[in-house]
């Protein structure tokens, strides 16, 4: 079964006359790992917003493990994100006066479904994740403002990961990393996403990070509207 | 929702400073209001207690509500006086058990003076029934004696034993009967009342002062040192009103008709009850207007409580676009933010009513001394839970303000906030 099928898909912003997105075609099947890249401003940011069921296109249609999230209603579209696909932001992901491990069981409150998947216990599930990440006892209870970057990031995997949604969406995760820990961490996530069986898609604007995925798409090259602005 | 609303005060919790800082002008806003409202009932009822267990009030015929000015707040003159005569007639009718003759006119340093009789002291009541009490000495026995309220004393710093003269008039403007001065024999205690502002002496003082007296002035060439006026006839020609009580409150309407028909001179008898609810109303205006002022006092304070989480919006667009990602609808966004204002509101409000009823605790014997006003620590009553919860329930509308800009943005900025 396909994890995610984007079918002529057409947005442009309010009160924009120029489409932002035209992908005619994706296709990612189930537990695919691909690295989306495309410069700022190419509409990364918009398409996330696309698959997450924020936004809506004008035209085509989005299917996620099956389901047409463009016909749902705004409270499905929630619904569904909060139940199938995990988050990660370039930074600043966590709620700062949140404790570490209360940021991870988060989306264990708005969703059910992915409560029940993190086990009988979704606290002891988080603490094995958290400890599984590498980081220190001491940390877990501490407000997530006073962590470091490196370990406000594996938090936010370890709650982009909690429940095993079945989507898994990265954008610029790294972005505040060096780059030492930058593919550290990109391994981390690709560990972590095989061992819960997730489809990976990681959007960012730097090529070089794009070397253990299963596959490289250039949002420029499925983007019509890129063509377009670049043909002289 | 559970969750939601933890996440809410979690949140809230986290800008504790500034939010606090709302929470502490809604507190005293709201103490504000129900300190308003507070004195305002007890005002009124201090007012209507300012007289008790007297039947009738009687004077000349004149309006009620100037009777009861005069005869028990002492605040203005009388029109006329009314005659011993019909005074004895009144206070010897069989229904009638007691009778207090009472005569205004002259003053001391602009408190009302009163002239009585001594059985006044053991007779008068007020608030619920509460007698008069001595703080210091005893009631007046004879000629240029006085007790004073408890106002009077603290106020001018007279003790048990000094000695004062009167003027004539309601004003220290008033020529002074300088060669007669009274000494004080007692003091009474604070009750609340008009009381409390009156120099009592006896109805053989105030012929005696007015022996050598006519028509308001002292008579030229004519002056009665005060030891030879034991000589004259002291008994009172007039009185100014009087004060009664009957054997059967069922007589009450019968006596009333008898004195407001009676023969002799045109009288007046007023309920003290009916009377007082009168002149109520014509204070009502100032009394409600002071309850919207604190009123908008509050709205004020909710304005800024909406002012703050509005300015607070725009930091925590990134908190937003977080729980919108984890699968926050934008009604989850509007709840939070609307829960926040409101929680805010309700804990104003409670504190608010924490720090008047620890405030009213503390001032209450300072204001009943100072400004002779009873505030009665108690639990908040109808009104007043009534008056917190519309506060709550103006808090929740201008919450509703912000809620609904935060339910726009999240719209708007998705899983991405523009900032």
């Amino acid at each position: 079964m396909g994890a995610l099928r984007i079918t002529d898909l057409v947005f442009h912003w309010p009160r924009q006359a120029m489409a932002c997105l035209d992908i005619p075609r994706l296709e990612l099947t189930a537990g695919e790992r691909i690295f989306l890249h495309g410069p700022s401003g190419s509409g990364k940011s918009t398409l996330l917003g696309l698959l997450g069921g924020v936004a809506l296109p004008q035209q085509g249609s989005i299917e996620l493990l099956g389901s047409d999230i463009t016909r749902l209603g705004g409270r499905a579209r929630d619904r569904f994100r909060a139940d199938h696909i995990g988050f990660l932001f370039q930074q600043f992901n966590l709620l700062p006066w949140l404790s570490a491990l209360d940021n991870v069981l988060l989306p264990c409150t708005f969703s059910s479904r992915r409560r029940e998947r993190a086990g009988p216990d979704p606290r002891a599930d988080a603490v094995r994740m958290l400890r599984h990440l590498d980081l220190d006892e001491d940390s877990w209870r501490k407000p997530a403002a006073e962590l470091s970057v490196g370990q406000q990031q594996r938090v936010a995997a370890a709650r982009a990961l909690i429940g095993r949604p079945e989507i898994l969406i990265a954008d610029e995760p790294t972005s505040a990393l060096d780059a030492e820990r930058q593919q550290v961490f990109i391994d981390l996530l690709l560990q972590e996403s095989a061992a819960v069986g997730a489809t990976l898609v990681f959007v960012s604007h730097d090529r070089r990070l794009a070397g253990h995925f299963d596959r490289v798409v250039a949002l420029d090259e499925i983007n019509r509207v890129a063509h377009e602005a670049a043909a002289p | 929702m559970k969750a939601v609303l933890r996440l809410a005060a979690l949140s809230a919790w986290s800008r504790r400073l500034t939010l606090g800082l709302t929470l502490v002008a809604i507190a005293l806003a709201v103490s504000l209001l129900l300190a308003v409202e507070r004195i305002r009932i007890d005002a009124r009822q201090s007012f209507a207690q300012s007289v008790s267990g007297v039947d009738l009030v009687v004077g000349a015929r004149t309006g009620g509500v100037q009777l009861m000015l005069y005869a028990i707040f002492h605040a203005g003159a009388a029109s006329n006086n009314i005659g011993w005569d019909s005074y004895r007639a009144i206070a010897t009718h069989p229904a009638v058990e007691w009778a207090l003759p009472l005569t205004l006119g002259d003053s001391h340093r602009g408190f009302a003076v009163l002239g009585t009789s001594a059985e006044y002291f053991a007779r008068f009541r007020h608030g619920n029934g509460e007698a008069l009490r001595f703080r210091e000495g005893k009631a007046f026995g004879g000629v240029f004696e006085a007790v004073l309220g408890s106002e009077v004393a603290r106020r001018l710093g007279y003790r048990d034993g000094d000695s004062i003269t009167l003027n004539h008039g309601l004003t220290e403007l008033g020529p002074e009967h300088g060669d007669k001065p009274f000494l004080i024999t007692g003091i009474l205690a604070p009750t609340g009342t008009p009381v409390d502002r009156t120099v009592h002496v006896s109805l053989e003082s105030i012929s005696a002062l007015h022996l050598d007296w006519m028509a308001g002035a002292p008579l030229p060439g004519v002056g009665i040192p005060a030891q030879f006026v034991a000589k004259f006839d002291l008994r009172p020609k007039e009185i100014t009103a009087a004060l009664v009580g009957l054997k059967q409150r069922s007589d009450v309407f019968r006596m009333q008709r008898f004195i407001n028909q009676y023969r002799g001179e045109p009288l007046l008898a007023v309920l003290p009850g009916v009377a007082l609810d009168e002149l109520w109303q014509s204070v009502a205006l100032v009394e409600r207007s002071l309850l919207a002022i604190s009123a908008l006092v509050v709205v004020i304070g909710l304005a800024g409580l909406a002012a703050t989480l509005l300015a607070g919006l725009n930091e925590r667009r990134r908190e937003l676009a977080i729980l919108r990602a984890l699968g926050a609808g934008p009604g989850h966004i509007f709840v939070m933010l609307t829960a926040e204002g409101v929680l805010v509101t309700t804990a104003g409000a409670l504190l608010g009513l924490v720090v008047l009823t620890l405030g009213s605790g503390l001032a209450a014997p300072w204001l009943l001394e100072r400004f002779g006003v009873v505030l009665n620590t108690r639990w908040p009553g109808a009104e007043e839970l009534a008056l917190i919860v519309a506060v709550i329930a103006t808090g929740l509308l201008a919450s509703l303000v912000p809620g609904w800009r935060a339910w726009r943005m999240s719209l708007a900025d998705g899983l991405t906030p523009r900032n």
